[in-house]
């Protein structure tokens, strides 16, 4: 065990793109389409992938979030959200969303549906530990997102320096965390598979540890990284998640 | 393997309906033949009972991180709630300041070196009760748990005496604690009324600026984000340290990463900012927690305790993690509360109380008896407002069995095994701890009272025969 540990290299510093190549965290990200539109319908399917802070072990894919997006009004869109977190001994959490969100910068959640519910290993579901809500955001709560919310919300955003949100965050829509911000911190170049132009946002407030969101030219989220865990765009995440429990 | 000795003439209490009560983990307990009658020794209480038990369990939480005790750094209205609700301890030290023997000491009542988890990763051993066991076979509860274990296992589906509802991810507790709090909320949704519980929801975090350190060990020189200039915490007032301090404390503080990385003040600062952020996380899962009590009308039956395993040391003497006995990894939060039976938004200074003493309150709410030996006391009087002295000293334990900690009303004496230099502070004048008095022959008297009173209690504990000097403290105390 000592030689094991004596063995470990400590990361040293924050998650990046270019870092989570040298951690072999990412593949070739994937492409993005010539159609897509930040404000029309697509899918954007992410590993969760979390680091322990050393270079040789202990990080992993925990699971996966599939956001889709669905333009069906003038007024409002609607996220389709499915989060698998897979826990010690086969456990998955499964947390399914149906969000309507008001068509302002924020995609303020207007109404919801979250569900919860856990599986065994051996995949059976655990009737008994499942919950339901179904929610809806008071007049004049357009100073609210949610976590998956931004997902969307920031491929919206303009490239430059002035752009930014203010926003109170409703973290899985369950969750109040207030005094938020994003905001563009620049352009980079990232030594990843295929190296790539990336644009950074940076989220920082109450309750979470700050949040970098990686976007390509073409305004699709790339990656999020805040602390010790990565979202990571990847077509296949939830069949490498599923595979694996 | 027992680790303890049965008396010779032991026998063993249980019958066919014990069995059954106590469930799976009893099962191990009795294939190994150790639990003697004296281990089960219940008594009922006339007293009115807690119906339900929710004992929240935080992990490397600093004391002082609390809104409504004081702390101007975090928003935390969930643990403001409890503050409000209830009885807060500022005196409260854990039984040994790392994560797996503190937990064995909560969950028993025992010390980490008689229950043989000594260092992170060891099993309570086979002959003395945890929680859920003494409640399954005492009580008519139904144990659940959910979250860190870590005895062995940081993670585990089979824990005895509980019925587990969900695991866990090891280190990354914003994910696992989300999924704790839904499990703990399904299951009050769900649930028959039919018997009361005890649920364990074990959170991660703050524990989380462990991972933090490893990504942040080397100094960037400048902030990384240069908005926070304004808003980062102040650095504590003890941020120097002693440099005459025993070698245990100044290892630990050479093997961390801001030693390694030659941080900045300002990164210090940082440090800080983003543990209170942890908090403020935590505390959000824990009011995942307190409304699903609410909303499925268990608040007013359901007394709720909340600790810590240990402390975090927060650039107190430039120290980080646990593992020492300075005050800010060895004090950890308790707090109880049960609407119109304990004291309302009380903060008691007045105590020295132990982790020890948890599992002897939990029991005497439950209206039974706790296992014998136990090395705390039942809270139950202090919280109830009735007017008692408490205890003179408490004693906790540190570094593989090579530390003790006495801790007296006025002082705190420190002592480690094969280490001539001690330590001595005076907690009402100094209560940073940066003043070592130790050495000064005016307080010699004070040294050996306190190494008395250390010799007295080691001299009635138990200690398990896989601790490593297990007889030292009786010899050299």
């Amino acid at each position: 065990m000592a030689k094991k540990k004596a063995s470990r290299t400590i990361v040293g510093s924050p998650l990046t793109p270019s870092l989570l190549g040298e951690l072999d965290a990412l593949g070739e990200l994937p492409s993005t389409p010539r159609d897509f539109k930040p404000d029309g319908n697509w899918v954007n399917k992410y590993r969760i992938w979390t680091c322990h802070g050393y270079r040789e072990s202990g990080n992993e894919n925990v699971g996966f979030v599939r956001i889709e997006r669905v333009s069906d009004s003038d007024k409002v869109f609607t996220l389709k959200v499915r989060q698998h977190v897979t826990q010690t001994d086969g456990i998955v959490n499964v947390v399914d969303a149906i969000i309507e969100c008001r068509k302002n910068r924020l995609a303020s959640p207007t109404k919801w549906q979250v569900s919860s519910r856990f599986m065994e290993a051996d995949g059976q579901d655990v009737p008994k530990l499942a919950s339901k809500q179904n929610g809806g955001s008071a007049v004049g709560a357009d100073r609210v997102t949610c976590d998956w919310g931004l997902f969307e919300a920031v491929q919206r955003l303009a490239f430059h320096e002035q752009s930014s949100l203010s926003f109170d965050l409703l973290e899985g829509l369950s969750l109040s965390k207030l005094r938020h911000n994003l905001s563009y911190r620049g352009v980079y170049s990232e030594k990843i598979p295929g190296s790539r132009i990336l644009h950074c946002f940076v989220q920082l407030g109450s309750g979470i540890l700050p949040a970098e969101y990686w976007l390509d030219e073409d305004h699709r989220l790339l990656l999020v990284c805040s602390m010790n865990k990565a979202y990571i765009l990847d077509d296949q995440a939830p069949e490498v998640i599923q595979s694996k429990t | 393997m027992a680790e303890r000795n049965a008396p010779k003439h032991a026998t063993y209490l249980f019958g066919r309906r014990d069995f059954l009560r106590l469930g799976s983990g009893a099962v191990a307990l009795l294939a190994e033949g150790t639990l003697a009658r004296k281990a089960f020794a219940g008594r009922t209480s006339p007293r009115p009972r807690a119906r339900n038990i929710l004992l929240i369990f935080t992990d490397q939480q600093h004391i002082e991180t609390i809104a409504a005790g004081g702390c101007p750094h975090v928003r935390t209205p969930s643990l403001d709630r409890l503050v409000r609700s209830g009885v807060s301890f500022t005196q409260s030290y854990t039984a040994n300041p790392v994560c797996s023997p503190a937990r064995s000491a909560v969950l028993t009542g025992r010390t980490s070196c008689e229950t043989g988890v000594y260092v992170n990763g060891r099993a309570i051993r086979s002959d003395i009760p945890n929680l859920g066991q003494w409640f399954s076979q005492q009580a008519d509860h139904q144990t659940v748990y959910a979250g860190k274990w870590h005895l062995p296992r940081s993670y585990s589906s089979k824990i005895p005496g509980f019925e587990v509802i969900n695991t866990g991810i090891g280190g990354f507790g914003y994910l696992c604690d989300a999924a704790v709090s839904r499990a703990c909320e399904g299951f009050l949704r769900n649930r028959s009324r039919s018997r009361p519980f005890l649920m364990m929801a074990s959170f991660m975090q703050p524990h989380d600026i462990c991972e933090w350190l490893r990504l942040n060990m080397q100094n960037p020189g400048q902030l990384r984000y240069g908005e926070l200039a304004g808003k980062l915490p102040e650095l504590p007032d003890n941020f120097d340290f002693d440099k005459s301090e025993p070698q245990a404390v100044k290892q630990r503080r050479l093997g961390n990463e801001p030693a390694k990385g030659a941080w900045s003040k300002e990164h210090w600062r940082y440090y800080r900012w983003s543990y209170y952020r942890n908090i403020e996380n935590l505390d959000a899962e824990i009011g995942r927690i307190l409304q699903a009590l609410e909303v499925y009308g268990y608040l007013e039956d359901t007394l709720i305790a909340l600790t810590s395993d240990h402390g975090e040391g927060m650039a107190h003497h430039q120290m980080v993690r646990k593992n020492t006995l300075y005050n800010e990894a060895a004090r950890v939060p308790l707090i109880f509360s049960w609407p119109g039976h304990i004291q309302r938004s009380r903060i008691d200074s007045a105590h020295l109380v132990s982790g020890l003493d948890i599992m002897p309150t939990l029991c005497d709410y439950a209206g039974i008896g706790p296992p014998q030996d136990m090395r705390g006391v039942s809270l139950r009087p202090i919280l109830e407002g009735k007017s008692t002295p408490g205890r003179d000293f408490i004693i906790t334990e540190v570094q593989a069995n090579t530390g003790r900690m006495v801790r007296t009303n006025r002082y705190k004496y420190v002592t480690y095994i094969d280490e001539p230099r001690q330590q001595l502070f005076d907690m009402k004048g100094d209560p940073g701890e940066t003043r070592n008095l130790a050495a000064d022959a005016r307080h010699a008297s004070v040294v050996a009272d306190h190494q008395k009173l250390l010799y007295e209690w080691e001299s009635r504990l138990d200690v398990a025969r896989r601790v490593p000097h297990r007889d030292a403290w009786r010899d050299n105390a």
